[in-house]
């Protein structure tokens, strides 16, 4: 029915997936957050830059906009190994992933659009003193793409779309440095490096009939190649010469490819639901290596072991209008681990995730929207070790992410 | 509007009721088992009393390997533990710390120093009275001088805390009434002999070994306590033996030539006794070193690999003085095949012995020897990201004597008996976080 699909786009997205899979962030969007973070098959309004670029021809208004935030509030429990008492928790500061859509139409069949958004991104923090300290204290990782975007209807019924993505990259280390000065305090490693590169974004979209969408979108990987960042050692002074203070490294970080395919059928005229699964190409992670710019006899590359897994998530979402005004979400979905059990470093939680997710939209008019989420993400405890540095034990996620946007259509 | 607003609050209200709640994981909890941790008494020599940096002092005692144990035997029934502290960080005065130090060839580098501190008077006081201890480790102590009445007299560091002139180191581990304990005796049984180069002191006989130990164990348990015995390392793992190479010499063709002319004489009358020349050639040289068995022609030989170089060894005598070149190295200094034979099989036949009475006496066992060994393999040990070897200084291990361990070897040992009494005992004693305690300090 045309009306519900006209006020499905009025409602325009944002989204946010928190924490699929290693340090992915999947919250691009408010509407698609609501109902289980689904978007590849089901157009929402112009979060289809990042969902599907092939879907944004189908856009109603001449010109859509969307702007959304998704603050993550996580914390990661661990239990060393048994036997010990030792327990530890993150204090993870509140992320902030964000985005941002605008799309237009330039003629009946070519639309263009531009995207700002947030796909990967973590905060973790151990704190100084944990018992993991000398594999990670702290760690964040951000990545900005911007993704201009174009996008051709091939039929009434097919669409095609596909953005050039630039991507800038930012991450931050501490861990702390096993040489004791003699007041017994230990050194610290600290790495720092931004970077930018390119990838892409294609999706396919196909609308049969008002009540049944498709869609199919591949997102390339992007290579985060930081080149000369900065490598801080702080370590006793007797020992300054063997461990240089300012150095410089290299370092290689993936953010993955993923095939994403979705669908949406509209049950009734108020209700819709949506399946999405995605396939995150993790397997590519298969090391974190530091190439130093200065060696010395103490000071070898360090290579970190990763050998992740490619990792699904499977969604499933509901929608329903409950009149012009309002409109509800909600929304399930399974995140598989990618973090093999022998090679799981506290850096990063993972574990089978849970998602579950609500949200609503209030459209005072047929072009304004406001779009509330909530995400909690359950972790399901897991009894893992990183084997190459011998450090193990249980860990427990849950991240809680509300979200709020606004849609604008004219 | 404004009712718009509310419902909005009100979902992020809901909302954020879950944020409050955190991801929680059930605790451990400890158990003593079979094992019964209200008395424990810790008997042995300075490995149990906490010795590192060459000097028993109060820090250092602290972080003594059964003290650690008291502390997670505390977490599962275990009572109080008590040890004769030093009341500073000096002890005795024999302390090191690494400090930079120029040798004779002008050059400057790491090398372990005297610790600055002057001892107090008071360490050298008796603290009898403060008794009964329950960690009765005493620095130097072989596994019969444990039985032996007045060993206060003859060992200061028993002497400071025996009850009596006459008391025996396990008569005043008795006053403590252990339910518990840990034995770990036996390394001074051969390395006492093996700090002197096989020059003075003796390796204990194997029969007296025996029954020293059986005594020991046989008191130990008589009012019906359990416990745990270890076994001791080899010396090939232990830096105070490995350090020093036996080719330290580097010398240029030039050099080598006139050496070589020098021992003309020597290799002649080698020849006649048909041993070894003396020879040196360009690059790194084995050291000329006193062996008596060639007192014929001047009582030296050249070092053979394997023979093994004492920490002790003058650096500077090496680098300026002609040592192991123009001059033998003492044999104190040098531990030669015979020697190390000698060591070797003695360690294995205590190691088999101690295994032996652990099965009689139905006690846990840790192997400290082979955990020692997996330390000297090319990988080490690993703990939470620290990695551990036998290495002088940078492997973390030993402290700066070569021969006591750091803290956090002392860590890893109290690991390994929380290890082997969970095991044995059905209990479930946390282990400690290696990390927590203090390795190897520098400037």
């Amino acid at each position: 029915m045309r009306k519900l699909f006209l006020l499905t786009i009025a409602a325009v997205a944002f989204m946010l997936q928190a924490n699929a899979g290693g340090f992915q962030v999947g919250l691009q969007g408010q509407r698609q957050t609501g109902m289980g973070l689904i978007g590849t098959g089901y157009l929402t309004g112009p979060s289809a830059v990042f969902f599907n670029p092939g879907g944004m021809s189908f856009l109603q208004g001449q010109y859509s906009f969307s702007l959304g935030i998704s603050p993550i509030v996580s914390t990661v429990a661990f239990q060393y190994e048994e036997p010990s008492l030792y327990e530890a928790q993150t204090d993870n500061p509140v992320s902030l992933p964000f985005s941002l859509y605008g799309a237009g139409k330039i003629n009946e069949k070519l639309s263009v659009g531009l995207g700002v958004y947030t796909p990967y991104g973590s905060s973790t923090v151990w704190g100084d003193n944990w018992r993991g300290r000398h594999i990670v204290q702290d760690i964040s990782l951000m990545a900005i793409y911007f993704q201009p975007t174009i996008s051709y209807k091939i039929t009434e019924t097919l669409g095609i779309g596909a953005g050039f993505i630039y991507a800038y990259g930012d991450v931050e280390l501490n861990k702390g440095f096993p040489l004791q000065n003699q007041n017994g305090e230990e050194g610290q490693i600290n790495v720092n490096g931004s970077t930018a590169n390119y990838g892409f974004n294609a999706g396919l979209y196909f609308q049969p009939s008002e009540t049944f969408s498709l869609g199919v979108t591949y997102r390339s990987e992007i290579m985060m190649e930081v080149e000369g960042g900065d490598a801080t050692f702080s370590v006793p002074s007797s020992l300054a010469t063997m461990f240089p203070e300012t150095n410089k490294f290299n370092a290689d970080l993936p953010m993955p490819a993923s095939v994403n395919v979705g669908a949406a059928y509209g049950v009734s005229d108020q209700l819709t639901l949506a399946l999405d699964v995605n396939y995150v190409f993790w397997s590519t992670y298969e090391s974190l290596d530091f190439d130093f710019e200065e060696n010395t006899a103490s000071l070898q590359d360090l290579s970190q072991p990763k050998n992740y897994n490619d990792g699904a998530i499977y969604h499933i979402g509901a929608e329903y209008l409950f009149d012009e005004t309002w409109t509800f979400r909600a929304g399930f979905y399974y995140d598989s681990p990618v973090v093999p059990d022998d090679y799981y470093a506290p850096e990063t939680p993972d574990a089978v995730k849970l998602g579950y997710t609500a949200g609503l939209s209030f459209s005072p008019n047929r072009n304004l929207s406001v779009d509330a989420s909530f995400l909690f993400v359950q972790g399901l405890e897991r009894d893992v070790n990183y084997k190459p540095e011998n450090f193990g034990g249980t860990y427990k996620y849950f991240g809680f992410v509300p979200g709020i946007g606004i849609n604008y259509q004219f | 509007m404004k009712d718009i607003m509310y419902k909005l609050f009100l979902f992020f209200s809901a909302a954020w009721l879950f944020v409050a709640c955190e991801p929680e994981i059930e605790d451990f909890e400890p158990k003593a088992g079979d094992a019964d941790f209200s008395s424990y008494v810790a008997v042995g020599n300075s490995l149990t009393a906490g010795m590192a940096n060459n000097e028993l002092y109060k820090s250092g005692q602290e972080h003594s390997f059964p003290s650690m144990l008291a502390a997670q035997f505390a977490t599962a029934g275990g009572g109080a533990f008590k040890q004769p502290l030093m009341t500073d960080e000096a002890g005795f005065g024999s302390r090191f710390i690494l400090g930079m130090s120029t040798d004779c060839l002008g050059s400057t580098g790491l090398a372990p120093a005297p610790f600055p501190g002057e001892p107090s008077p008071e360490n050298f006081a008796s603290i009898a009275e403060q008794g009964p201890f329950n960690n009765m480790g005493v620095p130097g102590a072989k596994s019969f001088h444990l039985l032996a009445e007045g060993y206060g007299q003859a060992n200061p560091y028993f002497g400071r805390f025996a009850s009596s002139q006459s008391a025996s180191v396990l008569g005043d581990a008795m006053q403590a009434a252990p339910t518990f304990f840990t034995a770990w005796i036996g390394s001074n049984d051969v390395l006492n002999y093996a700090y002197r180069g096989g020059e003075a002191d003796s390796v204990t006989p194997q029969p007296l070994f025996q029954q020293a130990m059986g005594g020991i164990l046989q008191t130990l348990t008589s009012g019906g306590a359990q416990g745990v015995v270890a076994t001791i390392p080899d010396i090939t793992v232990i830096p105070f033996f490995t350090t020093v190479p036996y080719n330290p010499v580097t010398l240029d063709e030039t050099q080598a030539q006139q050496l070589n002319a020098a021992y003309a004489d020597y290799n002649a009358g080698a020849d006649q006794m048909g041993v070894d020349y003396i020879t040196f050639s360009a690059g790194a040289n084995p050291m000329v070193i006193e062996d008596e068995d060639l007192a014929p022609i001047g009582g030296i030989r050249q070092i053979k690999e394997g023979e093994l170089v004492l920490l002790t060894l003058p650096q500077d005598s090496l680098k300026c003085a002609g040592w192991g070149t123009q001059k033998p190295v003492p044999a104190q200094y040098v531990l030669d095949e015979e020697e190390i034979q000698e060591i070797t099989s003695a360690t294995v036949a205590f190691n088999s012995i101690i295994k032996d009475y652990a099965d009689q006496f139905g006690l846990a066992l840790v192997d400290v020897a082979a955990v020692m060994q997996e330390a000297s393999d090319e990988s080490g040990l690993r703990y939470d990201g620290v990695g551990y070897n036998v290495e002088f200084v940078t492997g973390g291990l030993f402290s700066l004597d070569g021969v006591h361990l750091t803290g956090q070897g002392y860590a890893i040992i109290a690991n390994e008996f929380i290890h082997a009494i969970n095991d044995t005992y059905g209990a479930s004693v946390p282990t400690v976080s290696v990390t927590e305690y203090p390795g190897v300090q520098f400037p």
